[in-house]
């Protein structure tokens, strides 16, 4: 019998290798990057169980299921909101475990559990000139004012459905947003962001792991 | 009296001034003050007009560029040829459009008042030929009694088939605009969102004002400006504001806002639009003022900003006297002549006169004396001309009358003498080579009136002031009619600090700077009778004689009237003529100006290039794409892809050899039929379907039960849409008490998961039911073909029992796959043959094919693509899009018996109206040629033999074709009449797109293998 491999591949592996794209600056405007090896779990309050659904929630997770457009961050999960009584849970993958393992008890009969692990990409993007970027894509206000480090958002970039939030500020005070996309839509967005994202001067950077910062 | 007006003294002062223009050496620019303006004279550029050699410095448009250079003719007029010179100097420009740059890069109808000069420049003349100062098609003046209002619609109205063919043709020829480069445009455009509390239009006087006061109150505010550079009229009109040169204001104020982290001030932008929700249209002319864009910028950018007020402080537009030869180079508009002056320091002339019914005019006397440029004569049509002007004449030397222009002479290179009508009833010549207008000032209205808000008119300024305004702006300064410097930096300051107090930002503003209040002095003139064409719309050649024609022949609507006439309908979109117009038409009617009213104002308020429009979504970029888990590895392997919806689905794989598509599907599907092969048919739509009343939920919406499935089984559901017919079909399975995974067809998975959601929220918020598509998370693959199983029991765990009592039809469970992933595997068919699909998480979906090629290498698996797939679907008489085409019931399809009759659920109710249980409905059957050699075509019609095709003894079409290797031969199904009672009929195949003619026999849709042994053994 013949042997068989598993090897995992995202759609973006070919389009993620570390390179400088776009206009030769000194420092790059974009920092892009794909997070890899993460669990998501999108959990879906039943009628009349978001309580008990955020109990559960803050006791599984410890940290608070987010009732409006938050992303909240547990000790190793964050939670991020994505509609009425729904939100998802985001954590590293644990190998060879099912993401709703250990999820199904004490989530039972509060709430619906959809493993979406597979469902998408995550896009890591931070730089001095983010913002001017992203307003090429997102109709949202992404000003420190309005969207502050934590906010996250139900939204659409070209067209598709994705996840925005912005995570804690990069090193050198860039801010840092994560873009959650449909994994095949993945390699269409990302070619949008990075032509979007030329005229700054880019810098893909490896893959990396959720707790991982982004290194070139 | 007659002959020209000696003014020699005035002559030799100002010969002796410093600021006489001088040709610096090597320099082309005959007409360049050698101080002032706000150009950079260590920066020259070169340029060509019409082929020939120029220099211009940074700083210049194309327009002042030409008028330093002695340039007077500039283009042909669209309708008569008539030779035109520059007008004003601004976006409202109707006669200097050129063709820019050249190639792929051509771009015609660009205004050079706008073009800013950079270093190689090209520009064109339009409109003439051979040049543009021997032009043949200028005869069409001669014919000019033929060119009146309704030209059109006279002179081309028989016989009707002519229009395309001669009359189009034609006009086109002799009456086009520009030509563009017909080529794809090498440049990239892309747009943008921004988002405000306060956006500001226009940084004039009143913008700045505005701009400064909701800084400073904290408000984020954007100021955009369409010119290149902040100061709107302040950097052509001199003056003082708090105690110092408008100019060095205006650096402070500048330089303050750059301070302000809270204010962008945006140049180049013009806003164009005012939609819905605050949002704003501006488009950004990133890199228009340079010959190509750099590497990976963008040409221009299309913004929506999102503001929560707005402040319009887009100025006012001077406008036109209507007089005999007012078209001819060398009549300018005051103001504009007073820009190119101080800004440019260009001198549009040697000898200026001026005709003005207003005071504003005067100030391009006091300009153009400052440049030392001769004042030939001012000519006021307002009864009383003030004491202090009729001074300054006396001191400065020139003289003053008191009529109207009626008459200028001139060739294309300009005009030499005016003839002017004094009150008093004299005529009196003058000679000069520039004629300053100015017939008062039109406030720009257009972005206020984008809401339907009609312009109020006022008298005290002859001028429409806007009237209500969209929701969140107001109209601030020149704009809203406030004329005086003072009044404008007032009204621009308590509008700034009114929007951002709005927005909820309350810091201390300061005061306003303060400027002297001169109001406007006006007394309308409109229109002087004379012998000659005097134009109302420079750019379409309308004359006042076309609206007073216009007028008799019963159009006398505003809106009759620019479509009879074309006023306005130029691209300068009538903003030099508009108003004149209706105020013509108001004389000529016996009402007045506000009864006649004005046309409606809609966006864009200024050109958009539609690739700007377009953006980023041109070319690969058109849309989004997605793609399947399988995509690259199909790729490697030479797979044809074809787009379905966003989706790329590999169609088929072609092998080395192979000479056709045919050829390839046909050994797919014998294949397949005779072995294994998969195909990735990951596009279905999945939606997970979860929580205590997820069965009661699907009984509602698909037509046959779903409560009653056990867990571990999937059925083939049906659902309707409300009003009977069929909305999708797909496999739902059942993999818990509360978890059921349904399907959806590749094309309706977006429509059907928000119509469940719909359903789920609107419809039925009692049930206990949650929804989430999941798509995206597994990468699945049919099986099919007699040795699918041999190829399973290679990859799945040798523990998994794949036979048919262990895994029977319809069965569904997780199995382990050897190496260690878990799998779904469903054991359904679509092919007909025995299959499975098999689903494995997405990132192990490009492994999945590799190891499938491996399992079945020793049964020659092959991968198939849809081609295939839908073959073997038609083969076997499996309906698709094709047959759910938004016409078809269940019975239709022959699904009829599907429908419970235990329960109820959408579409029951209406699908059992007449109409649509009607035996005589199109229901589908097979069909197939008679000459088995025949190819079958989808679309064409049966027809009963011996019938004359026609609408009445039409009886249905066909749907769907293949070639058909099982049976060698054209198959296809079809919708026809009464069809499943006539299985053995002979009937025409009547395809008149095609001209195609030949008998098809109806049969049972069901093909190939009907008892259905082969998928269930």
């Amino acid at each position: 019998m013949a042997d068989f491999t598993w090897t995992a591949t995202s759609p973006l592996q070919h389009a993620t290798r570390p390179r400088r794209h776009g206009a030769a600056v000194q420092q790059s405007g974009i920092v892009l990057s794909e997070v890899l090896d993460f669990s998501l779990v999108l959990i879906l309050a039943r009628r009349g169980q978001w309580s008990a659904t955020a109990k559960a929630a803050k006791e599984f997770f410890g940290a608070e299921a987010p009732a409006k457009p938050l992303a909240v961050r547990g000790k190793t999960t964050t939670l991020f909101w994505s509609g009425a009584d729904q939100f998802y849970a985001l954590f590293p993958r644990v190998p060879a475990a099912q993401p709703l393992d250990g999820m199904r008890e004490p989530f039972a009969a509060k709430a619906s559990l959809s493993d979406q692990s597979d469902g998408r990409c995550l896009i890591q993007i931070s730089g001095p000139k983010v913002r001017a970027m992203l307003a090429k894509l997102s109709s949202l206000d992404l000003d420190g004012s309005v969207f502050p480090v934590g906010a996250a958002a139900a939204t659409s970039i070209d067209h598709s459905g994705v996840n925005l939030w912005r995570d804690t500020d990069a090193a050198d005070g860039s801010p840092v947003y994560n873009v959650l996309v449909f994994t095949s839509f993945a390699d269409s967005i990302w070619h949008t962001i990075l032509d979007s994202s030329a005229e700054y001067g880019v810098e893909v950077v490896r893959p990396h792991a959720l707790d991982e910062k982004p290194s070139s | 009296m007659t002959g020209s007006l000696s003014l020699t003294s005035a002559e030799a002062r100002f010969a002796a001034g410093a600021k006489a223009p001088v040709a610096p050496s090597g320099s082309t620019q005959s007409n360049r003050l050698d101080t002032g303006g706000l150009i950079d004279r260590a920066a020259p550029l070169n340029f060509t007009f019409d082929g020939k050699a120029m220099t211009g410095f940074a700083g210049d448009t194309l327009a002042s560029a030409l008028v330093a250079n002695g340039v007077r003719l500039v283009g042909r007029s669209f309708k008569y040829h008539r030779p035109r010179g520059i007008l004003t100097a601004g976006s409202e420009e109707p006669n200097a459009l050129v063709e820019l740059r050249s190639g792929a890069r051509r771009e015609p109808n660009t205004k050079a008042t706008t073009a800013e000069l950079y270093q190689g420049l090209e520009a064109l003349s339009q409109n003439r030929w051979p040049s543009l100062r021997y032009d043949v098609m200028s005869v069409n003046q001669l014919l000019s009694p033929i060119f009146v209002a309704g030209f059109y619609y006279k002179t081309f109205m028989w016989p009707a088939k002519f229009w395309e063919m001669i009359y189009e043709p034609a006009i086109r020829r002799a009456a086009g605009l520009g030509r563009s480069s017909g080529l794809a445009d090498p440049d990239h455009y892309d747009k943008a969102w921004a988002h405000c509390d306060v956006l500001v239009v226009g940084s004039g006087p009143t913008g700045v004002s505005a701009a400064l006061a909701a800084g400073r109150a904290g408000a984020r505010v954007i100021l955009a400006e369409e010119d290149s550079r902040a100061g709107g009229r302040l950097l052509s009109d001199g003056g003082e504001i708090g105690g110092m040169s408008s100019r060095e204001w205006l650096a402070n104020a500048l330089a303050e806002l750059s301070s302000l982290s809270n204010v962008r001030v945006m140049t180049r932008t013009a806003v164009f639009g005012v939609y819905d929700g605050g949002t704003y249209g501006a488009l950004e002319r990133v890199n228009d003022h340079v010959a190509t864009p750099p590497e990976h910028e963008v040409r221009q950018r299309l913004w929506r900003i999102v503001a929560k007020r707005c402040v319009v402080a887009a100025g006012a537009i001077e406008r036109p006297i209507v007089f005999s030869g007012n078209d001819r180079p060398g009549v300018m508009m005051a103001s504009a002549v007073r820009t190119y002056i101080e800004r440019f320091a260009a001198l549009p002339g040697k000898r200026v006169a001026l005709f003005t019914n207003n005071s504003d005019g005067w100030r391009t006397v006091e300009a153009a004396l400052r440049a030392g440029v001769e004042i030939s004569a001012v000519i006021d049509s307002r009864p009383g001309i003030p004491e202090e002007l009729r001074a300054m004449a006396e001191v400065s030397g020139f003289r003053v009358f008191n009529g109207v222009v009626h008459d200028v002479r001139g060739g294309a290179s300009g005009i030499s003498r005016i003839s002017v009508a004094q009150a008093k009833g004299t005529t009196v010549e003058i000679a000069a080579d520039t004629l300053a207008m100015s017939g008062g000032w039109n406030p720009s209205v257009g972005l206020a009136s984008h809401h339907r808000g009609r312009p109020t008119w006022r008298d005290d300024i002859a001028a429409f002031v806007p009237g209500e305004c969209p929701p969140g702006m107001v109209v601030a300064g020149a704009a809203n009619g406030d004329f005086s410097l003072g009044a404008c930096l007032r009204a621009g300051h308590a509008a700034g600090i009114a929007a951002a107090a709005e927005s909820g930002r309350t810091q201390k503003a300061g005061s306003p700077a303060a400027a002297s209040d001169e109001a406007l002095s006006i007394t309308p003139l409109w229109h002087v009778e004379g012998k000659h064409k005097a134009f109302v719309d420079f750019q379409h050649d309308v004359t006042a004689s076309d609206i007073a024609l216009a007028q008799r022949e019963g159009f006398e609507s505003v809106e009759h009237l620019k479509r009879y006439t074309t006023l306005g309908m130029a691209t300068d979109q009538g903003r030099n003529s508009n108003v004149t117009g209706l105020a013509i038409m108001a004389e000529v009617s016996g009402r007045t100006i506000p009864q006649t009213g004005t046309t409606i104002y809609r966006p864009p308020q200024v050109p958009v290039a539609i690739g700007a429009l377009a953006g980023h979504h041109r070319d690969e970029n058109f849309h989004s794409t997605r793609l399947t888990p399988s995509h690259r590895w199909a790729a490697e392997r030479g797979a044809t892809f074809v787009d379905t919806g966003l989706w790329k689905r590999a169609q088929w794989y072609p092998l080395p050899g192979e000479k056709d598509w045919l050829t390839s599907v046909d050994r797919e599907v014998l294949t397949v039929r005779n072995g294994v092969g998969f195909c990735d048919v990951s596009t279905l739509g999945k939606i997970d379907v979860m929580g205590p009343d997820a069965g009661a939920f699907l009984d509602r919406v698909y037509i046959n039960a779903f409560s009653s499935l056990g867990v571990g089984k999937a059925r083939y559901g049906l659902m309707l849409r409300e009003d009977g017919i069929v909305m999708d079909d797909g496999t739902t399975s059942r993999l818990a008490e509360d978890h059921y995974f349904l399907t959806t067809t590749t094309a309706k998975a977006g429509p059907v998961m928000q119509y469940l959601e719909y359903c789920r929220q609107v419809l039925w918020p009692e049930l206990d039911v949650q929804l989430t598509s999941c798509t995206d998370q597994w990468a699945q693959f049919s099986i099919a073909g007699p040795k699918t199983r041999d190829l399973l029991r290679e990859i799945v765990e040798p523990s998994e029992d794949l036979s048919n009592e262990g895994f029977p039809f319809m069965a569904v469970r997780e199995v382990k796959l050897r190496g260690g992933v878990v799998a779904r595997l469903f054991r359904i068919s679509f092919s007909g043959e025995m299959a499975f699909e098999i689903s494995v998480p997405a990132r192990f979906g490009d492994a999945l094919a590799r190891n499938l090629m491996i399992a079945g290498k020793q049964f020659g698996v092959i991968p198939y693509g849809t081609e295939a797939l839908g073959v073997m679907r038609i083969e076997k008489g499996h309906v698709a899009g094709p047959e759910l085409n938004g016409t078809t019931t269940a019975g239709d399809l022959g699904l009829g018996k599907m429908a419970s009759k235990k329960k109820d659920f959408v579409g029951r109710v209406l699908a059992a109206r007449e109409g649509l249980v009607d035996p005589n409905r199109q229901v589908v059957v097979g069909l197939k040629p008679v000459d088995k050699a025949r190819r079958l075509r989808s679309g064409a019609h049966t027809i009963p033999k011996g019938a004359r095709p026609s609408p009445e003894t039409d009886q249905g079409y066909v749907t769907s074709v293949c070639h058909s290797p099982m049976l060698g031969q054209w198959i296809g199904l079809g919708l026809v009449e009464r069809g499943r009672e006539r299985y053995g009929e002979i009937v025409r195949a009547h395809d008149p797109l095609r001209g195609e003619d030949y008998d098809v026999e109806i049969c049972n849709p069901v093909f190939y293998d009907p008892e259905g042994g082969r998928q269930r053994g």
